[in-house]
């Protein structure tokens, strides 16, 4: 059993954002720092806190004394949320693998032995998915619906896409742009970056299971983090195709409305102009447009700043064994592999 | 370095070695030092396989491959990117262009054009699958954006290299390639060139759903309208519901003037006339946050004079 080098950078960085509920972090870094020596892996723990959780700080500087260097604490400057939390741990991670772990107990350690072991067999992120789940009916209930609209929206086959237990290679975790509620989407965002992601079932632990309730601003948030994933993943280069799409459908819509309107005014003599359903369908051609215009804003943003975007990602310039150093022009962060060395 | 040879490869396992063959062939007879870029769409068949074959046999061929299938317009500007030749020619992976036309487009580039677009005038093709459907959406694109070319989907294409590489692609934009670079004040012309029937495989890169062509046709023709002003356009598009307005407000009037006193008064027009004017008002304010949005992006029209005025010539 090896310890953990004094030297060196680790090969595991585990990232904790702690910024809503937690449990005991103590614990929690006992049983993963225990599970991952088991696994002879040298890991680093870096906890985030948000600014509104600094009551944790005692404990987490409790974790430092007795582990010493491998332990960090990074106290956010304000309530940033999970995602900024991540982005932080990210940038700070030494470790070729990078682990992330909610702030409570979600899932048993036992997972991480099959989630590094993904990585080594060519997966670029692994997500763990609570399976079987043992928690409330409710919490279950909840996360069928989320998990159900995010698999129809993005045709994306992920049961358990926002679990906090997670685990990638530092490049997939460097190149992440996560913000807002995105963290919830980070399988999701990583695919669309072209990425081998996998998802593995994990036990779920007991603490996991009482039944959560949130306030409906929580639900209405979740619900505008799917449509944000959803127009992300699909028109970030083509918004007039979203917002065409709806402002034309609105369009056609307002028009219909008033053409029947008109039409029962021409033939079957109704009033037209005590009736509400014609300003409805002139609110609607109107939203339409507007809708509509701001698809056009969006193509005019994307065109003016094309250059600078490149929507595709190169895994690998292949070239033959003779003259010519690496290209110059290879600003993608490609691997460059010769023919031999790769066949 | 005179020529690069970009090549979008989607899962074309059965003919990239005859391509390879061919390609070279053509090239050789050129007289000019050339290169070959294979870019290799996110394929799952064997074909990045054979492209490391070809690769570690010839070293004038580049092969790019990329994370995942990004589609034709990402694999071009992959090429473009990465392409070393003042002359860039494009060309399909599954040999239904024929590698003889180098000659020809390269010949007509020198003649003092930026773009040279092949011209399927025989095409191999199914008729009501492909070329009608085809036939149809390039008499539209002409319509509409006045770049009046007979073939749009034609890969077959030879470009300056430096204009080529300040072009804007992204999307699917390959399909308005043509328009797109003439709004970069390219010149243009239309050659026709060999089309070959299929060998292997089936088509790859079909017609998408047609709303989408539709909402791109809509997009290039914004863009090719408000280089100069993008206000103005939004101003055209503002104008219904001026008139609108008008309208509404006129049957307001009339219906205030005709009623007798004392009657109820239908508020129906006035609200018709304050939605307009509402709407009205949205477009031009829209407009004018468009005008903000282009002066704060990189794109300037007078930056195309500058590839009109580039020496003209490709032989060194």
């Amino acid at each position: 059993m090896r310890s953990a080098r004094p030297w060196g950078d680790p090969e595991v960085s585990v990232v904790v954002p702690v910024v809503e509920r937690h449990g005991d972090l103590q614990q929690l870094h006992r049983e993963f720092a225990a599970e991952l020596e088991r696994l002879g892996k040298t890991a680093e723990f870096i906890f985030v806190v948000d600014d509104q959780l600094r009551d944790v700080v005692p404990a987490l500087k409790e974790i430092q004394e007795r582990s010493g260097r491998d332990v960090s604490i990074i106290l956010l400057g304000g309530p940033f949320g999970e995602a900024a939390a991540l982005t932080t741990g990210f940038a700070k991670a030494r470790g070729e693998r990078i682990v992330t772990l909610a702030s409570y107990f979600q899932v048993e350690p036992a997972g991480l032995g099959p989630a590094l072991q993904a990585l080594d067999d060519g997966d670029d992120l692994v997500v763990g998915r609570r399976h079987p789940r043992i928690d409330a009916p409710f919490n279950r209930l909840q996360s069928r619906l989320f998990n159900g609209i995010v698999h129809h929206l993005t045709r994306t086959d992920f049961h358990d896409v926002s679990c906090g237990f997670r685990a990638m290679k530092k490049r997939v975790a460097r190149e992440l742009n996560v913000y807002g509620g995105l963290h919830r989407f980070i399988p999701l965002l990583a695919l669309q970056r072209g990425f081998a992601v996998r998802e593995i079932a994990v036990p779920q632990r007991r603490e996991d299971c009482p039944t959560r309730y949130y306030g409906t601003p929580t639900y209405l948030g979740r619900l505008l983090d799917i449509l944000n994933i959803f127009f992300l993943t699909k028109f970030t280069r083509t918004p007039l195709r979203f917002f065409g799409l709806l402002g034309a459908g609105l369009f056609a819509a307002g028009v219909l409305i008033d053409l029947v309107a008109v039409l029962e005014k021409v033939f079957l003599a109704t009033g037209i102009s005590d009736r509400a359903v014609l300003l409805l369908g002139v609110l609607l051609m109107v939203l339409g447009v507007q809708t509509l215009s701001l698809g056009l804003i969006g193509e005019i943003i994307i065109f003016t700043h094309a250059r600078n975007v490149r929507d595709y990602k190169v895994a690998e310039v292949i070239r033959g064994p003779l003259p010519g150093g690496p290209s110059a022009l290879d600003d993608t962060g490609a691997r460059q592999i010769s023919t031999r060395q790769a066949s | 370095m005179d020529v690069s040879i970009v090549v979008p490869l989607y899962n074309e396992e059965e003919s990239v070695g005859a391509l390879y063959e061919e390609v070279r062939a053509a090239a050789d007879r050129l007289g000019r030092s050339w290169e070959l870029l294979l870019v290799d769409d996110g394929s799952t068949d064997a074909t990045v396989a054979r492209l490391r074959e070809i690769a570690a046999r010839d070293p004038r061929v580049r092969v790019i491959r990329f994370r995942r299938n990004y589609g034709q317009t990402a694999a071009l500007q992959a090429g473009f990117d990465h392409s070393l030749g003042r002359v860039v020619i494009t060309l399909d992976g599954d040999l239904q262009n024929d590698p003889a036309d180098f000659g020809l487009l390269l010949d007509t580039l020198e003649e003092g054009y930026d773009v040279v677009s092949g011209w399927r005038r025989d095409r191999k093709d199914k008729l009501v699958s492909r070329r009608l459907p085809s036939l149809a959406a390039n008499w539209l694109i002409g319509r509409l954006t006045g770049v009046e070319i007979h073939d749009n989907g034609c890969t077959l294409k030879a470009y300056r290299a430096d204009v080529v590489k300040r072009a804007r692609l992204y999307a699917e934009m390959h399909r308005f390639l043509m328009p797109m670079m003439s709004l970069s004040g390219s010149r243009w012309k239309e050659v026709a060139v060999n089309h070959r029937a299929r060998r292997f495989g089936r088509s790859k890169y079909g017609i998408s759903r047609i709303w989408k062509v539709f909402l791109d046709l809509l997009t290039v023709k914004m863009l090719l309208g408000f280089t100069t002003r993008p206000a103005k356009w939004f101003a055209v598009l503002s104008a219904p519901f001026l008139a609108g307005m008008l309208l509404a407000f006129a049957a307001s009037v009339y219906i205030d003037l005709s009623l007798p006193a004392g009657h109820r008064y239908p508020l129906i027009f006035p609200a018709i006339t304050l939605l307009c004017a509402f709407a009205f008002a949205h477009l031009v304010i829209v407009g004018i946050f468009s005008e903000l949005v282009v002066r704060t992006g990189d794109f300037r029209p007078a930056e195309t004079a500058l590839s009109l005025s580039q020496p003209k010539g490709v032989s060194a």
